[in-house]
């Protein structure tokens, strides 16, 4: 805050005291503080909301955020979040943020419909939004910066094609139909299993509703079906961890390889403890350095980010390379201390080739 | 002259020969009870003697096993409780069958509210005044005094509360009301207030019939005093000549009564 | 009682001034009180961030669809019963509605399009349809209740499992796509009063005017009709209400159908304010509505609650985060403070409340 908006945002205090005072309603009426033209500032503030707060994923996103903010200075970040991923809970934190008239909101939607028209209003209060992870089906959004999925399902299937030695049959535990990022991850896979590894056979992929135990299920049954499985991609932490779990109570952990997606610090647990064989890593801490350098420049130029759609890469994560810090760094972290600074930066989403790291 | 006494010897509720069994247990065998208009009759008995299984007979909340119920000389088939109400029996029942949530208006008028005229009333619309008045008015008449009348029952006294359950019966019944204890939860104030409605009502010509454990308050109002034990009637006896000892040997079938009844 | 043979207990109580029982016992309540303070507390901390009008336009946007269920839970909790179907049974008419408007606002060609040319019937049809499903959920559950002699926590514990998994069958388990827009523009976000107050615009739309419509009409019912009566009676005494001729069961399934249907009116709602129907929204929505309506006043135990309790006990949760985010608090800290000012807010309500009665 400059000297000038604190200085009003004193008397907006006193006033409203007596204002309650001589209105005894305690509803009194104020412009809005600090409506500021854009480029006259010197310092910014960025409001993040998460997709969903305490997972390992957002954190890390907001480490990145936070840490490209203190490189550049001048930005202030504020991160809130609903405590489950839902568009009802989102819609209410995105209003009461727009009230602190932040320059810029990055955000993670819950919603790709359902998050219009409340992204609309916070547009409309003349605050620009910037999608991170999660998008809207509109273009009224600043920028798009997130994970290429179909890309980290290509790095899935040559991970896991390389670890069964490129031929048996593999199988996919997805999440529920209808969610992009997992199904983009599904097509990813079958599309480099099915042009890249003539040798592989593609079962196909069964949904486990998120659910590690009904993930359980559907393996243990399919290797009922068929017994020589070579491989299994688990699209997201509970579809791996399920299927995992079918593996090692049927003795066949490490015989059928399994690939995960993500690297939170339990899915790297699994990773050393040999319960998954490979991770995909997506790069949350790039999207969020991306995300604040781009609302940055934009917001001290004025000049929207072109092209609007980022992506930033994935790594494949092994036992053997967890400790190279060039991989480690992708980790998941619970808080910011473990993170550094990256210098992550994107490549527009049009880019074949996303930067896997393997 | 002649025709008149005999109307009034025609009981207005009679029970003949009713059995009720609850699965192997005879709860009440062959059982005959008169209420006559203007009189108090009590009904006295051990605990499970089938006092409040008889009455719970007669009101409808227990079916009918065996035997006939005469209202006005009529068999009727009372199916619910509600259809005992229908024909001015109205009962206190021992449980204190009200809302204690809602005031004193509320529960005397509940299932009988008076709705609004016109639309609103079709649309449901309560009549409030109208009932607090006819309360009020019918109270009067009755001189009974209830406390608080727009109060809710939580806030009221025990008393208080039994006080507008007695009310409330008082005020609907126009043929016969039924006490199941009404005094069992009263202080000895409290107790006076009911006994003296009882009275009261006895007064107005309608029939009172009175369940009670206490001997005392028995012997204060009643005019005729029915002795159930073990589902069955074992005698009448008239307060104004036996004795409490008399009745309590009567509920409990010890030598002293059998002997006195013989003597 | 002939004359006053009163005891001095009986004339002290009576002596208390009459108290008007349904109309003021909400102001009996400190909930409202504990509003004001949120209020207060954060207008001195945050100024004008928070105490502005377009602030409290959108919480009161924000509050529509929760003050919708919470009504609906207000009658059912009064008649000392449970509904945790609620939820689900929204994202179910949610589903529905929006599956009835997509087949009847045009040829699956012109959908695919992105083309609505029969909106004008899919889109009432739609909200309709969402209304009736909400209402077939409460019919059902009231059924259950009455003619299984089920408890009310299990009935509607079951149904919360089966209207979800319709739901999610019924939409593959994502968001349903292809809604026409015009249900979002031309309803939801419709502007019927704009009012332009300090620079900042104020706009009602119609989830606003259904939402609270619901809640004052529900007051009107709850406290002068014959159906509130006996929503009090049967909450506070339900044998006692049989035994007067009141037909609790037919009542109880009329409770739970008004639930239902309330059910079905906030998932239409839904369609107007986010354009989808989402399964994953939702799913805490039952336990808002019952910790909305206690903290409003109402006893799970039955017999006690008001609709305006409950209104504002559903704006405290709901002004609490708002002002907690506007104040920049680390939303974990959100949570544990919204619990704490549940159980202080319930906790008093209880002590005023115990004091007055006697049981």
């Amino acid at each position: 805050m400059s000297t000038i908006q604190r200085l009003a945002y004193r008397v907006d205090r006193r006033s409203i005291l007596r204002a309650s005072v001589f209105a005894g309603a305690g509803f009194t009426l104020f412009a809005p503080i600090g409506f500021r033209a854009a480029a006259r500032q010197d310092s910014f503030t960025i409001a993040f909301i998460q997709g969903v707060i305490g997972d390992n994923f957002y954190i890390t996103m907001d480490c990145g955020a936070r840490a490209m903010a203190e490189s550049l200075g001048n930005i202030t970040l504020d991160t809130q979040g609903p405590e489950r991923f839902d568009q009802t809970l989102q819609t209410p934190i995105l209003s009461a943020v727009v009230q602190t008239a932040p320059d810029a909101i990055m955000m993670a939607p819950n919603d790709s419909r359902g998050m219009i028209a409340p992204i609309q209003a916070a547009i409309d209060a003349g605050v620009p939004v910037l999608c991170v992870d999660t998008t809207i089906d509109s273009d009224i959004q600043l920028a798009d910066v997130a994970t290429d999925n179909l890309e980290g399902g290509r790095l899935a299937a040559r991970g896991l094609a390389e670890s069964i030695g490129g031929a048996g049959k593999v199988f996919v535990v997805n999440v529920t139909p209808g969610i992009s990022t997992t199904d983009l991850r599904e097509a990813g896979f079958r599309d480099a299993i099915e042009n890249e590894f003539p040798d592989i056979e593609y079962l196909g992929q069964e949904y486990g509703n998120n659910d590690a135990n009904v993930s359980a299920q559907l393996t243990a049954a399919r290797l009922q079906s068929d017994p020589d499985l070579a491989g299994i991609f688990g699209t997201n932490l509970f579809s791996a961890q399920g299927a995992a779990a079918a593996l090692r109570e049927q003795g066949l952990q490490g015989q059928v390889k399994m690939v995960g997606f993500d690297a939170g610090p339990t899915q790297v647990q699994d990773l050393r403890s040999e319960v998954v064989d490979l991770l995909i890593a997506q790069h949350p801490g790039d999207i969020g350095e991306v995300a604040v350098q781009l609302l940055h420049d934009f917001l001290t130029t004025g000049t929207p980010p072109n092209p609007k759609e980022l992506v930033t890469g994935a790594t494949i994560v092994t036992r053997e390379n967890i400790d190279d810090p060039e991989v480690a760094r992708y980790l998941y972290v619970a808080d910011c201390a473990a993170y550094e600074l990256a210098g992550a930066t994107a490549v527009p989403a049009a880019s074949p080739e996303a930067t896997p790291t393997a | 002259m002649a025709l008149s006494a005999a109307l009034a010897r025609q009981p207005v509720l009679e029970a003949r020969g009713i059995n009720k069994h609850f699965g192997p247990v005879q709860a009440l065998t062959e059982v005959n009870l008169s209420v006559f208009p203007g009189e108090v009759v009590a009904l006295i008995g051990d605990n499970g003697a089938g006092k409040s299984t008889l009455i719970n007979v007669l009101t409808g909340v227990l079916p009918l096993e065996s035997g006939t119920i005469l209202f006005n000389g009529e068999p009727v088939h009372f199916s619910s409780p509600h259809e005992a109400r229908e024909c001015g029996i109205e009962t206190v029942y021992q449980d204190l069958a009200v809302a204690p949530h809602l005031d004193a208006v509320a529960n005397i008028f509940l299932g009988r509210e008076r709705r609004q005229p016109g639309i609103a009333g079709a649309l449901g619309f309560l009549n409030n005044p109208l009932m607090r008045k006819e309360t009020e008015e019918q109270l009067a008449k009755l001189r009974v005094r209830v406390p608080g009348l727009e109060r809710r029952l939580v806030t009221l006294s025990g008393g208080q509360r039994q006080g507008v359950a007695v009310a409330r019966a008082v005020m609907w019944a126009s043929k016969v009301v039924i006490m199941d204890e009404p005094t069992a939860a009263l202080g000895v104030a409290q107790t006076a207030m009911v006994l003296d409605l009882v009275r009261q009502v006895r007064d107005t010509g309608i029939p009172v019939v009175f369940i009670s454990h206490n001997m005392p308050n028995v012997y204060q109002v009643a005019d005729r005093i029915v002795v159930l034990r073990l589902g069955e009637i074992v005698t009448e006896l008239d307060p104004k000549t036996t004795s409490i000892e008399d009745a309590v040997a009567a509920m409990t079938g010890s030598t002293r009564f059998v002997t006195k009844e013989v003597v | 009682m002939s004359g006053a043979t009163e005891t001095p207990s009986e004339a002290d109580t009576s002596a208390l001034p009459p108290r008007r029982p349904y109309l003021s016992r909400m102001s009996q309540s400190f909930t409202p009180v504990i509003l004001l303070l949120i209020i207060i507390v954060f207008s001195l901390r945050e100024g004008a961030s928070f105490l502005n009008p377009r602030n409290f336009n959108d919480i009161i946007i924000d509050s529509s669809q929760l003050v919708v269920l919470t009504v609906g839970l207000t009658f059912v909790i009064i008649t000392a019963g449970i509904d945790l179907s609620v939820g689900s049974v929204l994202i179910l008419s949610s589903v529905v509605a929006a599956k009835v408007m997509i087949a009847l606002s045009g040829t699956p060609q012109d959908i695919a399009n992105f083309q609505f040319p029969t909106q004008q019937v899919g889109i009432p049809v739609g909200l309709l349809a969402g209304v009736v499903t909400g209402l077939i959920c409460g019919v059902i559950n009231g059924a259950l209740i009455t003619r299984l002699q089920m408890p009310s926590f299990i009935v509607t514990l079951g149904m919360l499992g089966i209207a979800l998994g319709l739901g999610q069958l019924l939409s593959g388990g994502t968001s349903v796509p292809n809604v026409p827009p015009a249900v979002q523009s031309a309803i939801g976000l419709r502007e019927l009063v704009g009012l332009e107050i300090g620079g900042q615009r104020v706009r009602i739309t119609p989830p606003v005017v259904i939402a609270y419509g619901i809640a004052l009409v529900a007051a009107v019912v709850l406290n002068r009709t014959r159906f509130g009566r006996y929503t009090y009676a049967i909450g506070s005494n339900a044998a006692a209400s049989r035994r007067a001729g009141v037909n609790v069961n037919l009542h109880l399934v009329k409770i739970y159908a008004l639930s239902g249907l309330l059910a079905g009116v906030a998932g239409a709602m839904d369609l107007m304010r986010f354009g989808t129907a989402s399964v994953g929204s939702h799913q805490s929505d039952n336990l808002a509505a019952i910790s909305a309506s206690v903290i409003g006043g109402t006893s799970l135990f039955g017999g006690i609650g008001t609709i305006g309790g409950s209104v504002v006990g559903a704006f405290i949760p709901t002004v609490l985060r708002n002002g907690l985010v506007i104040t920049r608090v680390q939303p974990f800290w959100q949570n544990v403070a919204i619990g704490m000012v549940l159980i202080l807010a319930v906790y008093i309500d209880q002590r005023r409340r115990k004091a007055e009665e006697r049981m």
